[in-house]
């Protein structure tokens, strides 16, 4: 019988009901531990969202280990007493487990969580999987569905921890607070000012009711993280010093371009590259896949878990990339400047052509 | 002619001549992939070059900076379509022409 495994892996993550998915995921593996008489075992696994590189992220590292810990001190203090509240019986082992996977990788999609979780169930021989039925490792995106399913394909026993749930249903992506909100109002007024072109009552009258819908709509959605003013004015600042910097690499890039295609014999020797960019952050990607396709004979097509495929139109192309200039200047952008002194791709070693016995087996 | 006028106008050439190397590489290059280079590289600075002279010939007035906003906008979008582009193909299983290819024809 699949449900008396008593070998449990937790995905855990900040949520309502995380002390008591704790609670029955210990439960659950005392019950069995009693019943067959056999070690069981619970992982508490932390699946992270970025790599662990910078400074700046030591602080959600600290998040990741302090989460961990108390999901350990609970699972304790549960198997020193069962249900009843009296002492446990002597005789009933469970071990607890925790860890953190994922940080080697770029994960995204509920596919990629999956596939992380899986990988180490199967390292450590978990049979059954308990999920928090608030458990959102996306942040913002809702996908615990999707997860479940990507996970219960695996033929592992897959679960809802029964629990009862603070809130049930209402949770946009993140709370809206003021600033959001103020932020929002504030970019959408401006720019329906600006296409307006003229600040008369009417203009600030229908804009400002515009820009009341918008932000009712959406400054719950359009931003993730709550904008801090100087954060946000930082970032602008060193933007604007890289768009004169992306401007000239674009005006090169075509250059080249163009006398690659005028010229009779098409000189070109194209190569697909796979780009372990140490660029993290749905914007930050963004930018740097979309500055890449503007810049010398490099074409962003795809993202593939914790790597960009990149397709470069000549040898020269691939090694301007290998260079890696233009991930120093976006680190520039979005990190601040010590971020920006790293090692070149080339000299890490995450750049590599890419060929189809790459093709992870995840796809079909 | 001013010298405003030369500038205007040595953009939208500059404009129409890249936009014509994003034709001719479109019908030249031999694979997808290769072609989405030329328009995305080539066509977003013929439209931005042109879209440039076009904010220049308005002048200080509403419309430029209105013609400067859809040019930031084509230099965000057109990347990410070229993006979208290869990677269906991408996902499609099309495989890259490679200088090898050549000698079988």
């Amino acid at each position: 019988m699949p449900d008396t495994s008593s070998r449990i892996l937790v995905p855990v993550g900040e949520s309502s009901t995380f002390r008591n998915t704790v609670a029955y995921a210990v439960r659950e593996a005392r019950r069995i531990a009693a019943e067959t008489g056999e070690e069981s075992t619970v992982h508490f696994v932390y699946p992270v969202r970025w790599q662990l590189v910078d400074e700046s992220e030591r602080s959600a590292a600290d998040a990741v280990a302090d989460t961990l810990e108390r999901a350990r001190v609970w699972a304790n203090d549960d198997l020193d007493y069962d249900d009843d509240g009296d002492l446990a019986a002597e005789d009933v082992s469970v071990s607890i487990e925790t860890a953190v996977v994922g940080e080697d990788r770029y994960l995204f999609s509920p596919n990629d969580f999956a596939e992380v979780l899986l990988e180490y169930a199967r390292d450590r021989g978990l049979d059954r999987i308990v999920l928090d039925p608030e458990y959102q490792p996306g942040g913002s995106a809702p996908m615990l569905q999707p997860l479940e399913f990507e996970l219960a394909r695996s033929g592992l026993v897959v679960e809802e921890a029964p629990v009862d749930r603070v809130v049930e249903r209402g949770r946009l992506p993140s709370r809206a607070n003021v600033s959001k909100a103020l932020a929002m109002f504030g970019v959408s007024f401006g720019f329906y000012l600006l296409l307006a072109g003229v600040f008369d009552t009417f203009n600030l009258v229908t804009g400002a009711v515009s820009a009341g819908v918008v932000t009712a709509v959406f400054a719950r959605i359009s931003f993730v993280n709550t904008p801090s003013v100087t954060g946000t004015a930082a970032r602008i600042a060193r933007f604007l010093l890289y768009v004169p910097y992306l401007l000239w690499e674009i005006v090169k890039a075509n250059f080249s371009v163009a006398y690659i295609i005028l010229h009779p014999d098409l000189p070109i020797d194209p190569e697909m590259q796979r780009y372990r960019a140490a660029i993290w952050g749905d914007l930050s990607v963004t930018t740097l896949a979309n500055s890449i396709t503007l810049t010398p004979g490099t074409l962003t097509v795809d993202m593939d878990r914790d790597s960009l495929i990149i397709h470069s139109l000549t040898g020269s192309a691939r090694d301007g990339l290998a260079g890696g200039s233009l991930e120093r200047a976006v680190r520039f952008v979005f990190y601040g400047r010590s971020a920006a002194r790293i090692p070149t791709p080339a000299e890490r070693g995450t750049i590599a052509s890419w060929t189809d016995d790459d093709q992870t087996d995840g796809d079909e | 002619m001013t010298p405003l006028e030369y500038l205007i106008v040595g953009l939208v050439l500059a404009g129409v001549f890249f936009s014509f190397v994003a034709v001719v590489g479109i019908i030249r290059l031999p694979d997808l992939y290769t072609r989405a280079h030329a328009t995305s590289k080539s066509d977003t600075l013929g439209t931005v070059l042109s879209l440039g002279g076009i904010a220049l010939l308005f002048g200080a007035e509403v419309s430029a900076v209105k013609t400067v906003l859809l040019l930031l906008f084509m230099l965000i979008t057109n990347p990410t379509a070229a993006h979208a582009i290869a990677r269906a193909a991408h996902d499609q299983g099309i495989e890259p022409w490679t200088a090898s290819d050549e000698e079988g024809d």
